[in-house]
């Protein structure tokens, strides 16, 4: 063999090996994969999340038990970065290879529904799941609804109330928690320490982060539509007093309170925060503040902590609902083993199984049925500031915002507009224009 | 005949070695392209097929003004870091020519930085530049000056992320250094004996004859200060916030394309991203020949 036809040869099969290469990829790994059909028997369902650290092992459990009490149906789960999940789960939708089910939180929800990229629930509700939808308390099938129809069913449930600081209560003076937003806002102010520029104790301060997403529902600010359909903050009254209540907060300095509750949000794979350090007199959250957070973060705090409902909401008591829920996306090999699955994680027909695994993952019931379970009500008495969350969950003043395709775009307006009266680089009606403008003309393409 | 035989054998030899690039390229870089330019002309969420809406997203564009802003925070840092980078690089690369004792461990001091991952660098700058915590401040309070809240600050934000910028110049920096070193010693001697100080020899010796370099390293500088994102996304949580004083061009086309999932408005805003970085070189090359002087050009 001469050296021209050796080295043509070599050079044929050294372009094919590298286009073979380019050829394999993601189809090898059938734990990122849709399911590829059955095992030993079983349908293998595939279960996507976005949750890491403590909160997988809580999900192996669940689905040990899944799997070992239902052998026709073999669930596996993989979990991404939460940073590029939804991205992923866009290339698997189009790349025909989604999972059978999807585990997000709800307000994104409405744009997988509006883009056909989430299956209806609806045709699934037959049967012994026909029961369902009433079975659920009302602001868990809110959060799961779109256009009327139900897309995504709930596994855990957050619910949002005040956490007080006790010491930094009673060094401020004052006896007893608020009851009202102008004691609270008297009695936050007396908490603060700023020296030298450095803010080193926070009293209350509900612009950074939590913004007017986490406080519409206490002002009846949530789904404010004109007839239309469009979002209409700037005409409403409960959007106004909202954001009038926020902006009575600017006094005090954004960029520097940013700052702390950055550097504390970094430590401790998140679950820490300035209230879980002890230097924040109020905040907003759900169950997991206490349940894990101060537990694993600040012991400490595990006996400096009270809870109270969000005083001076409108109508009375109440809580903003939402959730992690689960869709069936587009293209999944089972849709009808993937709601049986939902189903069971949702509590439905599983509710002594589920109420034992609430607690440890800090979330609430989402349903009635499952919060009289006897290991749920063990927990509750066990921490007993834990009825705050579970009463608002019944309240009929509580309210999971209506899905919308544009949600994703009107939060992040939300976050930018609380961010611009923190800054005062925007008046409280200029804040609510803005986010109107960003989530009606939401760009479509 | 036979001698067109044998050329045609080479070509085809060099087409199938140079094969596997040409697959790449078409696959990777071609393709891409074009389909971007395709979907800017279009309504696209990644899910079903596009939608062709003409140019209605060049129209939409034109009246972001979250495109607008995020247009002038990408020509702020831009404007500043460029320059600012350039002349600090050249600089250092001038000190680190002089023959001092430990240069080699100077060079290697200021080269280490720029190896650092740059989402680790990321990570470091902020609890240095922290407001409360970090040391920068610690140090500005030691001297009863109050340090600003840096990368949390809708002022100070964007010169944090030049200063971050500033602190990965060890590339160009070894770039500058190794043309400087290609300064033929004859000129300095010449220099000197027409009586030429420091400063004139840098002007009128040092600097046109490394003028290419410093213009290869100004336009990759433009190129990557105007496709600015990693940093910007990685420090700020929301990313473009305090105020969307950190909102940058790709910042922005990034929020766009996979979080709100407007791939066809993404596209168009890429595509205005190539005719801008496209043009910038352009003017760049074009002024240029004013300044730049090769070795081989004749005059």
């Amino acid at each position: 063999m001469n050296y021209r036809i050796f080295a043509g040869l070599t050079a044929a099969v050294s372009a094919g090996l590298l286009a073979l290469t380019a050829c394999g990829g993601p189809a090898a790994s059938t734990a990122n994969s849709g399911s590829t059909g059955t095992s030993g028997g079983a349908v293998n369902v595939t279960w996507q999340t976005m949750w890491s650290g403590n909160t997988l092992t809580l999900l192996q459990q669940m689905i040990s038990q899944f799997n070992a009490t239902h052998p026709g149906i073999h669930v596996t789960e993989s979990n991404i970065p939460s940073a590029t999940g939804d991205a992923k789960l866009q290339s698997e939708i189009a790349a025909g290879d989604a999972p059978d089910v999807f585990t997000e939180w709800n307000p994104v929800l409405g744009q997988y529904a509006a883009n056909g990229e989430a299956e209806s629930l609806t045709p699934y509700l037959t049967g012994k799941y026909a029961g369902l939808k009433s079975w659920l308390y009302p602001i868990a099938l809110q959060g799961g609804e779109y256009n009327g129809g139900m897309y995504a069913l709930p596994m855990g449930m957050n619910s949002w109330a005040l956490y007080y600081n006790k010491s930094m209560l009673k060094a401020a003076g004052v006896s007893t928690p608020p009851t009202t937003l102008s004691q609270l806002f008297a009695d936050q102010d007396k908490e603060w320490k700023i020296s030298g520029g450095k803010v080193e104790q926070i009293g209350f301060y509900p612009l950074y982060q939590q913004g007017m997403e986490y406080f519409d529902s206490f002002f009846g600010a949530v789904n404010c539509f004109d007839s239309g359909g469009k979002y209409n903050l700037a005409n409403c009254p409960g959007a106004q007093a909202e954001a009038q209540f926020l902006a009575s907060y600017d006094k005090y300095p954004y960029s520097q309170v940013s700052a702390l509750e950055s550097a504390y949000g970094t430590v401790a794979g998140g679950d820490a925060d300035v209230f879980v350090a002890g230097k924040e007199g109020f905040f907003m959250s759900g169950p997991w503040e206490g349940a894990q957070n101060i537990p694993v973060t600040n012991s400490t705090m595990s006996s400096n902590f009270g809870v109270i409902a969000f005083p001076g909401t409108v109508g009375g008591p109440s809580t903003f609902g939402q959730g992690n829920y689960n869709i069936i996306p587009k293209g999944a090999a089972h849709p009808q083993q993937a709601f049986e699955f939902m189903a069971w994680l949702s509590g439905f027909g599983n509710q002594t199984f589920i109420s034992s695994m609430l607690p440890k993952g800090g979330w609430m019931p989402t349903s009635p049925s499952v919060a009289a379970e006897p290991a749920f009500k063990s927990w509750i008495g066990a921490n007993p500031w834990l009825n705050v969350f579970i009463e608002q969950m019944s309240s009929p003043l509580s309210q999971t915002p209506k899905l919308t395709p544009t949600e994703s775009e009107f939060e992040t307006a939300e976050a930018t507009a609380s961010e611009a009266i923190a800054e005062k680089t925007d008046t409280w009606q200029q804040a609510l224009t803005y986010i109107d403008n960003q989530a009606n003309n939401a760009t479509g393409g | 005949m036979i001698r067109f035989t044998q050329k045609w054998r080479q070509t085809r030899l060099g087409l199938l070695f140079i094969g596997p690039w040409i697959i790449g390229f078409c696959a990777f870089y071609l393709y891409p392209f074009a389909a971007t330019f395709y979907y800017a002309f279009t309504r696209f969420t990644g899910i079903g097929n596009p939608t062709f809406t003409g140019l209605a997203n060049f129209n939409t564009l034109i009246h972001d003004p979250v495109f607008r802003t995020a247009l002038f925070n990408t020509f702020y840092y831009t404007a500043i870091e460029v320059p600012v980078s350039t002349a600090a690089a050249l600089g250092l690369a001038l000190l680190l020519n002089m023959n001092v004792r430990g240069q080699a461990f100077y060079r290697t001091l200021f080269y280490i930085p720029s190896i650092v991952p740059v989402i680790a660098s990321s990570m470091i700058f902020v609890w240095i530049f922290q407001p409360s915590f970090g040391i920068v401040n610690s140090v500005l309070s030691d001297v009863h000056v109050s340090g600003p809240a840096w990368f949390f600050s809708i002022s100070w934000s964007k010169p944090s992320f030049i200063l971050l910028g500033l602190w990965g110049l060890g590339q160009p920096m070894v770039i500058y250094l190794a043309a400087l070193q290609g300064v033929p010693r004859e000129m300095y001697e010449v220099a000197d004996l027409e009586g030429a100080n420091a400063w004139q020899r840098l002007r009128k010796v040092t600097i046109p004859m490394i003028s290419p370099v410093i213009l290869f390293n100004v336009i990759m500088s433009l190129v990557l200060s105007i496709q600015y994102f990693t940093q910007a996304q990685v420090i700020e949580n929301p990313p473009g916030s305090p105020g969307s004083s950190t909102m940058f061009f790709v910042t922005y086309y990034y929020q766009q394309a996979f979080t709100d999932l407007h791939l066809g408005y993404a596209s168009a805003m890429t595509f205005l991203l190539f005719i801008l970085v496209l043009l910038v070189t352009v003017v760049l090359l074009r002024t240029s020949r004013r300044w730049v002087h090769y070795e081989n050009e004749a005059r």
